[in-house]
């Protein structure tokens, strides 16, 4: 259940939230709502898709981040480090906009009770860095989420969305099959008239076209990952160059 | 002029026939409109007002509009549309309070790959038969949509069709036909239909427009059948003999409440000289009685009518509609081939007049004859197959009224007397007796407007019995068992997943349906 209540430095004042990424604090999600602004910071570990939300129908672009229901495969073991960029909504925790104001969901697990956590207030009554941050944060998610509805119904009113079954086998013999997914129609793109590609091209979207469909090598990578954890196995750290 | 290029159809008539017909030629044959090589022209009386009340539609209206490219969220929001997933026959068997049967719209399952009505007669559990081969009659009883705010357009979960406002409808496509089609509209009254001297039309006299020429002419002027039946004098093949009815009063009932529950599924109920239909449109109800006027005065008709609508009801207006039952000897002759009610109509017990405008206009898209000469060669295979879809719904119709065991009033006995059925259909109860109807059947036609499953459907909805053995039934046990299992999956599936009809319904107008 959810309890939001507008955030106010009076009644909120010893507020404490844990920040630190944890599946068992929320980020156990498979797919999360992103934003076009932080495509760039996705691909390099994350498969981006659309899928429909189940509410409304309409589309929205998602990160995915694991196979099964719950699964965030990039979620880090209990007190190691993620080293992987974390979705803005992930990183949003428990705190909402409502209007201009920022509010926060009193009975998110992320809520700390205690001393641990993170305060949200200094003790002159400030905001703190971390809540500068989730403020930082939400200027950015909000217009995204804008821009990002823009740029789907640019890709819909074009027909450059096809749905896709992603069918994964792993090695203890087990399979996936994911449905509910869309990915952008290549053939499709390549068939554009050349004025709408430079539209494309002008408005910024044939970047994220591309970065979309460059994002789905991901996926085999995302399986490689659940592949070693079937196995047993710990996820192997590339060694850094430099 | 025998070799004279078929470049330009002329439609005349608007409503459902006239613009349904438009649409799906000129989707077919786009390009050539584009490219000035074809042309298609409706014309329309400004002043003849469009029979329609709240109809019922077969899913293949679905892919008809899919296939002439309109968004079904529009069908939705701008025809008044609700969903269809069958009709539900109430007292038709033996008129008694829990006398009904569902024909749904899902096919049996596995219907490919082994016929499961002898199986389900041997051992029926105490089950329906169609609740025990498909799960749209349980859907339909939870009040469910067969679909979900996920699907996209003209996609399904559950089969279904439609309930719409006809009088929405034609203006809907006449919209699309004229700004995405190319249809040229021409507004005006044909004053004389012009014949060369072979017999062939050549133009219709317009008083506003003057003279319209054209190569194909399209009779979609309803009863009047102004072209086909008074200027090409094609008779009228009368079948009242068979069917009965000959009178609608129809009326429209407002909900309750704006959020009342709102039945997927047409309710037909049997009445003492007829039936009534009911049909949920999201802002009111379409009811009328259709009955037999050999057999009941329009005041009892009325009083009947009054009586399923509750007395509250009164005052609201009742629309009396003719019914002559029956079709056009021929359905195309010469130049001209009509469409819809001109070329005939049935009481819409089993929704078949869109259906059949649907294929007769998806027929002459497909054929389209390229001149003169092979005209006759295509008018010929599409009075052939038209009248064979005539005389099979005209059986299918008289199949509801045959099954009855109701004594009560001279309109059921008078039903079942022998020389009111026609003898293909007597001969295929004889048949049904031993073999229910399935595959192998003689339902040999590439689009057969009821295939075998609806037949079943109501045949063993009204008690029907074929005589089964069980050493007939062992070559297909197994799979028979494990496709009723499915089916019970399948029911289980969807109950736990479908929206509420009226809920589905709210989420199409607030977000619409993806495409995709």
């Amino acid at each position: 259940m959810t309890n939001i209540a507008i955030l106010n430095r009076q009644t909120h004042r010893h507020l404490r939230v844990h920040a630190e990424p944890s599946a068992k604090l929320g980020d156990n999600q498979r797919f999360v709502a992103v934003v076009v602004n932080e495509f760039p910071l996705l691909v390099p570990h994350y498969p981006i898709l659309l899928s429909k939300d189940a509410e409304t129908g309409s589309f929205y672009c998602g990160a995915m981040l694991g196979f099964d229901t719950g699964e965030n495969l990039f979620a880090p073991e209990e007190g190691t480090r993620g080293d992987a960029y974390r979705p803005l909504n992930l990183q949003r925790g428990p705190f909402y906009t409502a209007g201009s104001e920022l509010a926060v969901d009193l009975d998110h697990p992320r809520i700390a009770t205690g001393s641990s956590g993170q305060p949200l207030f200094d003790d002159t009554g400030e905001p703190t860095k971390y809540l500068q941050s989730i403020m930082e944060l939400m200027r950015e998610l909000r217009p995204g989420l804008e821009r990002t509805k823009i740029f789907i119904e640019t890709l819909m009113q074009h027909k450059l969305v096809e749905p896709v079954d992603i069918n994964v086998g792993f090695d203890d013999g087990s399979s996936r099959q994911i449905e509910g997914l869309y990915v952008i129609d290549q053939e499709a793109l390549r068939n554009l008239p050349d004025a709408t590609v430079v539209e494309l091209f002008r408005r910024g979207y044939l970047h994220l076209i591309y970065l979309m469909i460059a994002s789905l090598k991901q996926i085999p990578v995302l399986g490689q990952k659940k592949n070693r954890r079937l196995l047993g196995e710990t996820d192997q750290i590339a060694p850094r160059v430099g | 002029m025998t070799n004279q290029q078929v470049k330009s159809v002329v439609i005349v008539g608007g409503g459902t026939a006239g613009w349904l017909t438009a649409a799906v030629i000129a989707a077919r044959h786009q390009g050539r409109i584009q490219s000035g090589f074809f042309s298609v022209t409706l014309v329309e009386s400004p002043n003849v007002k469009i029979i329609g009340v709240g109809e019922g539609t077969w899913p293949t209206l679905r892919t008809t509009l899919h296939k002439i490219g309109v968004s079904e969220t529009d069908l939705f929001k701008q025809c008044d549309a609700a969903f269809k997933q069958g009709a539900k026959f109430a007292h038709w068997t033996t008129g008694a309070a829990d006398d009904a049967y569902y024909h749904p719209l899902m096919l049996p399952q596995g219907f490919t790959q082994v016929n499961l009505a002898p199986h389900w007669l041997l051992n029926n559990r105490g089950r329906t038969f169609s609740a025990s081969v498909c799960p749209q009659e349980q859907i339909c009883e939870d009040g469910l949509a067969p679909k979900k705010i996920t699907t996209p357009e003209y996609q399904a979960v559950a089969n279904y069709a439609y309930h719409l406002d006809a009088g929405k409808f034609a203006p809907f496509l006449q919209k699309h036909c004229t700004e995405k089609l190319n249809v040229r509209h021409v507004l005006a009254d044909v004053s004389s239909v012009n014949l060369t001297e072979s017999g062939d039309i050549r133009s219709v006299t317009t008083e506003q427009a003057g003279e319209i020429t054209g190569e194909l002419f399209v009779d979609c002027t309803g009863f009047s059948s102004l072209l086909l039946g008074k200027a090409l004098g094609v008779g009228f093949k009368n079948c009242n003999d068979v069917l009965f009815c000959d009178t609608a009063l129809a009326v429209q009932v407002p909900y309750d409440s704006a959020d009342a529950p709102m039945a997927s599924h047409t309710i037909s109920t049997a009445q003492p000289a007829g039936w009534i239909w009911d049909i949920g449109l999201p802002t009111r109800r379409g009811i009328g009685h259709v009955y037999s006027s050999r057999h009941m005065n329009e005041e009892s008709a009325r009083e009947v009518l009054l009586n399923y609508i509750g007395h509250q009801h009164k005052d609201l207006p009742v629309r009396k509609i003719p019914i002559h039952s029956g079709h056009r000897e021929m359905v195309w002759k010469k130049n001209c081939v009509a469409v819809g009610l001109a070329a005939g109509f049935l009481e819409p017990l089993e929704a078949s007049a869109i259906v059949l405008i649907e294929l007769s206009a998806k027929l002459i898209a497909e054929q389209m004859p390229a001149n003169r000469e092979v005209m006759d060669i295509v008018s010929a295979r599409f009075n052939d197959v038209t009248l064979y879809r005539w005389g099979r719904i005209i059986d299918f119709l008289k199949l509801h009224y045959i099954l009855t065991k109701r004594t009560d009033t001279a309109f059921w006995r008078d039903n079942v007397d022998p020389v009111t059925i026609p003898d293909r259909l007597k001969n295929l109860l004889k048949l049904w007796k031993y073999q229910s109807p399935w595959f192998f059947d003689e339902f040999d036609r590439l689009e057969e407007v009821f295939p075998a499953a609806s037949y079943q459907y109501v045949l063993y909805g009204m008690g029907f019995r074929t005589e089964v053995t069980p050493e007939e039934n062992i070559a297909t046990e197994s799979m028979a068992a494990k496709l009723l299992n499915e089916a019970n999956m399948v029911t289980r599936e969807m109950r736990s997943q479908l929206p509420k009809n009226r809920d589905l319904l709210r989420k199409i107008y607030d977000y619409g349906m993806q495409p995709i």
